[in-house]
């Protein structure tokens, strides 16, 4: 019988919300249109239209060994033509941020091949060979994965996901890589903070409604009480049950 | 678990302190403070480097150019922390260890510290040599040794010696749980166990000890200093087998000379900490090889607060994450002053000691656990469901707590930091309720589980991989797979990197047998040896002294200033 997967446990919007990103049979929603140059230019890692540096000769030319895992397993595009590997970060406002360090890493995992996801408390980094990432920005970016002011697009100095708000509603970026400007979010540095030489716009943040009906984080204050999922908080409590009893004595 | 009223919020006079405006609050406003300049530390600090640049002629301290390239820090608020317990607020800086004398005494005061049995030494005299021991030469033993372990010589006639006042803060005392031998002995040199502890403790402690005599040595901290840990046992065998040959009149090169030798170095001896492994390379008496049950003895807040584990416990979380975060982990395995950031989170602010005594109130409520009165009797059976229950409930009120507060949170601006005082807080209560130092582990490793899964986030993945499968490995007691906490220690295996973590976990080690208002925790000899107070560092009040080295009143020993020119 084929596995099914489940998506995790939960009766609250939160649970649904973290099983429909996870789920990649569930199409992500498109929220904004950021160009493809407009992405090149956050991510800082090569200018618009310059041709992607390489880590090696693309496969077909350096002649790969006789090996039954390379056999089985598809390159990437980026992989076949020998890209670097480079990064997007993202910080998560804890103030219903659309998706959030294990959340995304789930999600990208489910959704995406040939990525290395590192989790964090504040902030989620997922590296790839460079034109793939490219690729999978644009998803992470232009869906309801995102949300301008409540997620930062941030190489370093990511510190902000628990800081309370500025008062325009923009989570707190000591290097300031993107700011509230008529009405839309709009990109001055880069994600390690170079300064861009045009302002990218990420569009419109969502209000405070959509975000607390999209959200993957429990919160009392502003969004769904993790104690009100009880179906969530059994499920983590059998687990933990289960994994104790196996390490005390292994029989069981 | 049912959430219960709790109406007292220990952290808010600290939130209201650091933050402006309503602390419950989700919006405030940034980039306005001045950068730097709010810190009236970070300002000292840039005077000080202008001074050491213009006398050495090379650059040192400057923020403004090398932080980010430019951007200093402070575009939010720079807080300052109330050390728990304390009501004294300090900078973060007075915190890291470097500038902080009283962090370093309590390292220097544990690492110079060397327990000896005294009792086979007296058997080799007595049997092999027919020499008579009575309370008169053991006092005269001592006089000697006093003068001898600073660096006083005593046999040859032609010697160098130290200066007592650069070596003022070595002395030895000696400690039995025969009282009739200690009212024999000269009052200066005795650790009184039933002046110094609490009845019932006293009684578990002198029935431990037994009619054994033991000395309690604290070789000269500028010793240590310069050398390590593994110099404490070492120096002190040395004196004392030269203060044996005056006290008793032995021939220096007799062979007898080699057992008490072998008992001062190995036989008799009690070091602070195990040596480790080569890999990590340390002898004896470093931080590494302390077991988290000798951390719970050496601690002594349980002596002077019988009726508050939670406190006894709470004291030991601060001085144990100043030792295994700050210094160990933070220095002597890593480097830099990252590790503070973590470690100050567990006794700042009285954030933990909330969580903490909303999990006494919970006990009180749910299972009538009189917390207060410090009984084995009205514990509770440590099954599994009664942990989760403990555990859970303790831990979803944390996460309220830093939600429903939001500069609560922002206090704690790192998720390493919020988990360990979240899962603390679950394993002291648990342990605390139940007495039973692998249940409250166990009850952290839940807490650690359901605040990932709730906020989907936790530490960094260095710090919360062993968190995410510690479940397994909390009630296993076979070799190689786990232990009892007691034994446990920072180079245990799942915790050997494990920041944020290992003062916590001795904390829920000793909150087992406070609870039950234990003489001890592992060590009687340990517990007598830290009880003394002529020690420079007080182990009964450890946020306090952390809080006196912050606001620059504590005051240090191993001075060198007495042999350099004044500045």
């Amino acid at each position: 019988m084929a596995y099914t997967p489940q998506y995790g446990p939960g009766q609250s919007v939160v649970a649904e919300n973290r099983r429909k990103q996870m789920n990649p049979n569930v199409k992500l929603e498109k929220m904004r249109n950021v160009t493809d140059e407009d992405i090149v230019l956050i991510l800082g890692h090569r200018a618009p239209g310059q041709a992607y540096p390489t880590a090696h000769p693309p496969l077909a030319e350096q002649g790969e060994p006789d090996c039954p895992i390379r056999k089985i397993v598809t390159p990437t595009d980026g992989a076949k033509a020998g890209d670097r590997v480079r990064y997007i970060q993202f910080a998560d406002s804890v103030y219903n941020a659309p998706s959030q360090p294990y959340q995304r890493t789930y999600t990208e995992m489910y959704r995406y091949r040939g990525i290395d996801p590192g989790t964090l408390s504040g902030r989620q980094i997922i590296e790839c060979r460079e034109r793939d990432l490219e690729k999978i920005s644009a998803d992470l970016i232009n869906t309801n994965l995102f949300d301008p002011a409540r997620v930062g697009i941030r190489g370093a100095t990511v510190h902000g996901h628990s800081l309370r708000l500025a008062e325009d509603g923009m989570m707190f970026d000591m290097l300031q890589r993107c700011i509230l400007e008529g009405g839309t979010v709009k990109y001055v540095k880069d994600q390690i903070g170079t300064p861009l030489d045009k302002k990218v716009d990420v569009g419109k943040p969502m209000d405070d409604a959509w975000l607390k009906a999209n959200t993957t984080m429990f919160h009392s204050l502003v969004g769904t009480a993790y104690r009100s999922d009880a179906e969530y908080i059994e499920y983590i409590q059998r687990i933990h049950s289960l994994r104790t009893k196996y390490g005390f004595m292994p029989v069981e | 678990m049912a959430k219960i009223e709790r109406a007292q919020k220990l952290f808010l006079k600290a939130l209201k302190n650091k933050f402006e405006g309503d602390v419950a609050e989700t919006k405030t406003e940034f980039y306005k403070f001045g950068g730097l300049n709010q810190s009236a530390r970070k300002k000292e600090f840039m005077e000080a480097s202008k001074k050491v640049e213009l006398r050495r002629g090379i650059s040192m301290y400057d923020p403004n150019r090398c932080h980010l390239g430019g951007l200093p820090m402070g575009q939010r608020q720079l807080m300052t922390y109330e050390v728990s317990g304390t009501g004294t607020f300090v900078e973060g800086d007075d915190l890291h260890f470097v500038n902080n004398p009283a962090m370093q005494q309590m390292w220097d005061d544990i690492r110079r510290t060397i327990i000896v049995n005294m009792d086979l030494a007296h058997s080799t005299l007595q049997k092999r040599l027919g020499k008579e021991i009575t309370p008169e030469t053991i006092n005269e033993y001592l006089h000697i040794l006093n003068h001898a372990m600073p660096g006083g010589a005593v046999v040859q006639e032609h010697m160098v010696e130290t200066h007592p006042s650069v070596v003022d803060d070595c002395y030895v005392k000696v400690f039995t749980g025969d009282s009739e031998l200690a009212d024999q002995l000269e009052k200066q040199f005795v650790l009184d166990v039933n002046k110094l502890f609490p009845a019932k403790q006293a009684e578990q402690l002198n029935e431990a000890v037994g009619k054994s005599l033991w000395q309690a040595i604290h070789i000269p901290t500028i010793v240590s200093r310069t050398c390590d840990g593994g110099t404490t046992s070492r120096w002190s065998a040395m004196q004392i087998g030269m203060s044996f040959i005056t006290a008793y009149r032995m021939c220096a090169g007799e062979a007898a000379v080699a057992d008490l030798s072998f008992a001062a170095k190995h036989a008799g001896v009690i070091q602070m900490a195990s040596h480790l492994p080569a890999r990590r390379a340390r002898g004896p008496n470093e931080p590494g090889g302390i077991m988290f049950g000798h951390f719970s003895d050496m601690i002594q807040a349980n002596r002077k607060y019988p009726n508050d584990p939670a406190k006894a416990s709470l004291e030991v979380v601060g001085a144990g994450c100043m030792l295994f975060d700050q210094i160990w982990l933070g220095s002597y395995m890593s480097g830099g002053v990252g590790f503070t950031q973590y470690a100050t989170a567990a006794y700042t602010d009285n954030i933990l000691d909330e969580y903490t005594y909303y999990g006494m109130d919970y006990i009180k409520d749910k299972y009538k656990v009189d917390w207060k009165a410090c009984s084995p009797a009205d514990k509770v059976k440590p099954t599994q469901e009664i942990v989760n229950d403990i555990a859970g409930e303790v831990t979803l009120n944390a996460m309220e707590q830093y939600e429903q507060f939001p500069t609560l949170m922002e206090d704690h601006f790192g998720g390493s930091q919020r988990a360990g005082v979240i899962a603390a807080a679950s394993g002291l209560s648990t342990a605390i309720a139940t007495a039973n130092s692998n249940a409250g582990l166990n009850g952290w490793y839940l807490s650690m589980l359901m605040h990932k899964e709730g906020w989907s986030r936790l530490g960094f993945f260095g710090y919360d991989l062993q968190d995410q499968c510690g479940s397994t490995n909390s009630l296993s007691v076979r070799p190689e797979e786990g232990c009892i906490g007691e034994y446990r220690g920072p180079n245990y295996p799942n915790y050997a990197m494990n920041v944020g973590h290992q003062g916590e976990y001795a904390a829920i080690v000793g909150s087992s047998h406070y609870t039950r208002n234990d003489g001890f925790c592992l060590s009687p000899m340990i517990k007598i040896t830290f009880a003394d107070p002529s020690l420079p560092f007080d182990f009964a009040e450890p946020r306090k002294e952390f809080a006196k080295g912050a606001i620059r009143e504590f005051v240090a020993c191993g001075e060198r200033t007495l042999l350099m020119p004044a500045r």
